[in-house]
């Protein structure tokens, strides 16, 4: 942001207008296909079988397909921290994050839809849950709410685009022919007259109005699919704050990620500053100690109980099968980077790209340990059942589905960078203009005083 | 110098039982004894009688169910024309199986008789054999009610010659049909007959919940009884309380109704909420439609 009174528009437009794949571009690219096709193979493989090719039963009848679908959830929070909250709030800094956050919460919330459809066995059922659905059941809030959510991601993805992309249709001698139609199809119309701004600014002030309660109200009611069952671990009334706090945790880290690769790859380092990443790092590990906080809530007090009926659970997380995955996500995916961020050192670009990776990693395994243990742990007890019903680990068809679905995502942040601008040029342009407004009032003050 | 030696007893005795449990657990945990075969006699409602052949084998301290094992059961005598049938014990290690309808003349004629089972032998398996030898008789259940006071009675009689006699000193559950198992009618758990083979309790079980009709389940049961095996008769009778599931159960606006008896109030909340925020993307998609016009007209 200090860097931008020293750049011309001309500069400023060219680092960020989208960029042609190099190697590397397309063999990622390439790379993230095959994934996404072998994902694609295995839930083909899926629809003519059935759900026997996976290793869910009448136990852990929630398997990796949902931690995967909570962990997207958790990631597509973070459209609405940085682009509502920080806009709303009026963070000046937020302008090379927001279309970050924006396309990950955008991504993350398709594959999140697509995730439950594949979990639910045959793709018609969507139908019938439409039809036959009962507004008492809080699936049938999800799938509102996540329609909604994806409506108004989408929306705000758009219309914050509409001036870069009507910028790059009179660029169309430097940035060739092949999304030229889409280009014209999304903004022929923006003439940036004044009435089209003030219709614009309004429209995206509501947009993030209305997303911050959506945005909370997509987890909260994700975590009471679970709080509203009765089962070990589950049967908790801190979930919705519990979710919602590590659903910011994991988006934040996420577009820490981006923001170090984005800065890499593509050279803006002019834009993407060590001061965006000393930000980020602060705001991070204040959600860490959130999630932190509501961590220790949600397991401290059952574990002083101890109840009969919750022991096995509790045990097996703090020292039973699944105790290795849990000090793993509590540790790499909170207390670690707590401790690394709390140093200004700790929030330079690498040191915040590793912790970003770390609290990214950490949340998914956390998803896999808030689904699959406490399902291992009914309070009825088990009776007649196969052997096989006691434990779960994920078929290949599982895990060629929920990584191919991780590709998915990527792949489309992917697309989205080599058609669009990953940071504003036109709000880049507009902070610059302001900045340089400012110095020179400040000049002229200045002036005025000696 | 006395403690020292106490000392020196106590580590004698601790090691010396730590001993005894070690070997008492390693003799557990080998002993196999071998496989053992029976067979019981069962006769429903009077009906067809089956038998239930049941092969196991002690291991350790508990009996170990052993299944796959090929048992041929005889009726009275081990000979091909008498071959009752072949089973495989499963893998509770039982098997069933009922007499045909070929034998109903020789079951007619005979107020006695045997049934053998015996396995195959095999390089793992020595041959098992097992026998049962059963007098026939006929149990039957009725109810009496004298002043208000209500009774169960079953009866047990035995074939002898051509004639039903009865028997006496013969313990029989008088019970009610439960969902999950049968209830006493009375405080007893058994009731013996008495010389004129009859037995029975006083119903004290008013108030027991039966069908819509108030209809409930007498059952009276010799159960696994040496010389008769086991024999189980029903009776349908109009004592317990009618039940009716409340009417209006699945018509309440609850969380747990049917899609269309949504409580009123969740209906207001969910649909003021979707009517909102659809409502303001509706707005906002009006606002686009404004821009591209006003863009139109600039242009």
């Amino acid at each position: 942001m200090e860097n931008l009174p020293g750049l011309s528009d001309q500069q400023i437009t060219n680092d960020l207008l989208p960029q042609k794949f190099g190697r590397r571009g397309m063999l990622w690219t390439a790379g993230l296909i095959v994934i996404c096709c072998v994902g694609a193979f295995a839930y083909i493989k899926q629809l003519r079988e059935g759900l026997i090719v996976t290793n869910m039963g009448d136990y852990v009848s929630w398997g990796i397909y949902i931690s995967n679908f909570v962990f997207f959830v958790a990631v597509s929070l973070v459209g609405s921290l940085i682009t509502a909250i920080f806009r709303l709030s009026g963070v000046p800094w937020r302008t090379p994050l927001t279309r970050i956050a924006e396309i990950i919460a955008v991504s993350n919330i398709t594959f999140a839809a697509l995730i439950i459809v594949v979990d639910m066995g045959r793709p018609d059922r969507i139908y019938y849950l439409l039809t036959h659905g009962r507004i008492q059941s809080p699936i049938l809030w999800d799938v509102i709410v996540i329609s909604t959510y994806f409506i108004l991601s989408l929306f705000l993805l758009y219309i914050t685009l509409i001036p870069d992309v009507r910028m790059m249709i009179s660029l169309k001698d430097k940035l060739g022919k092949p999304f030229s139609n889409l280009y014209k199809w999304m903004a022929s119309f923006w003439e940036g007259t004044p009435a089209q701004e003030k219709i614009r600014d309004r429209s995206i002030t509501i947009l993030c109005i209305t997303i911050v309660p959506v945005a909370f109200c997509i987890h909260t009611v994700t975590s009471w699919l679970f709080a509203t069952t009765y089962r070990p671990g589950w049967d908790s009334s801190n979930f919705g704050a519990y979710f919602v706090s590590g659903a910011f945790l994991v988006g934040a880290g996420a577009v820490v990620v981006a923001m170090f690769v984005f800065r890499r790859v593509y050279k803006l380092e002019k834009y993407i500053t060590e001061f965006h990443f000393d930000k980020m790092g602060k705001i991070t590990v204040m959600l860490a100690l959130l999630y932190l906080y509501f961590n220790v809530n949600e397991f401290l007090v059952p574990a002083f109980k101890m109840k009969k009926e919750e022991k096995d659970y509790l045990n097996g997380l703090f020292t039973g099968d699944y105790s290795v995955m849990f000090w793993f996500a509590i540790m790499v995916g909170m207390i670690f980077p707590i401790l690394i961020l709390v140093f200004k050192k700790g929030r330079k670009p690498l040191p915040m790209f590793i912790v970003g990776v770390m609290v990214v990693v950490g949340a998914w395994f956390k998803r896999y340990l808030i689904v699959t243990p406490t399902l291992l742990h009914p309070f009825l007890p088990k009776y007649d059942s196969p052997a096989r019903f006691s434990h779960y680990f994920p078929s290949w068809e599982e895990w060629a589905i929920t990584i191919g679905s991780m590709a998915g995502v990527l792949l489309i942040i992917t697309f989205f960078v080599r058609v669009f601008p990953i940071i504003s040029i036109y709000k880049t342009l507009e902070d610059k203009n302001e900045i340089t407004k400012l110095s020179e009032e400040i000049d002229q003050y200045e002036n005025a005083q000696a | 110098m006395k403690m020292h030696r106490l000392n020196k007893f106590i580590i004698i005795l601790v090691f010396l039982f730590g001993s005894s449990v070690e070997t008492i657990d390693a003799q557990d945990s080998i002993v196999v004894a071998p496989t053992t075969l029976s067979v019981k006699y069962f006769l429903p409602v009077n009906h067809v009688p089956y038998l239930e052949v049941s092969t196991k084998r002690k291991v350790g301290r508990k009996f170990e169910a052993v299944k796959n094992v090929t048992v041929i059961i005889y009726f009275n005598e081990a000979l091909p024309g008498n071959l009752l049938g072949k089973v495989f014990t499963d893998s509770v290690g039982k098997a069933r199986i009922g007499l045909a309808p070929s034998f109903k003349n020789t079951w007619d004629s005979l107020n006695e008789f045997k049934f053998l089972a015996q396995s195959g032998s095999s390089a793992v398996q020595e041959m098992l054999s097992a026998e049962i030898t059963i007098k026939k008789a006929l149990l039957t259940v009725d109810t009496t009610s004298v002043d208000g006071v209500r009774r169960v009675i079953g009866e047990l009689k035995e074939k002898s010659g051509n004639s039903w006699v009865a028997v006496k000193d013969v313990d029989m559950q008088l019970s009610i049909k439960r969902m999950l198992g049968n209830l006493s009618v009375g405080d007893e758990a058994n009731y013996t007959s008495d010389s004129t083979g009859l037995s029975s309790a006083e119903f004290k079980k008013d108030s027991i919940p039966g069908n819509e009709k108030g209809d409930i389940t007498l059952v009276a049961k010799v159960d696994d009884n040496d010389t008769y095996g086991t024999l189980v008769v029903e009776k349908t009778v109009n004592w317990g309380s009618a039940i009716r599931p409340p009417v209006d159960f699945f018509a309440q606006r609850t969380l747990w109704s049917t899609r269309f008896r949504t409580p009123i109030w969740l209906l207001y909340v969910a649909y003021s909420i979707v009517i909102g925020v659809w409502g303001t993307i509706i707005y906002l998609v009006f606002q686009l439609i404004k821009i591209k016009k006003l863009g139109t007209e600039a242009g």
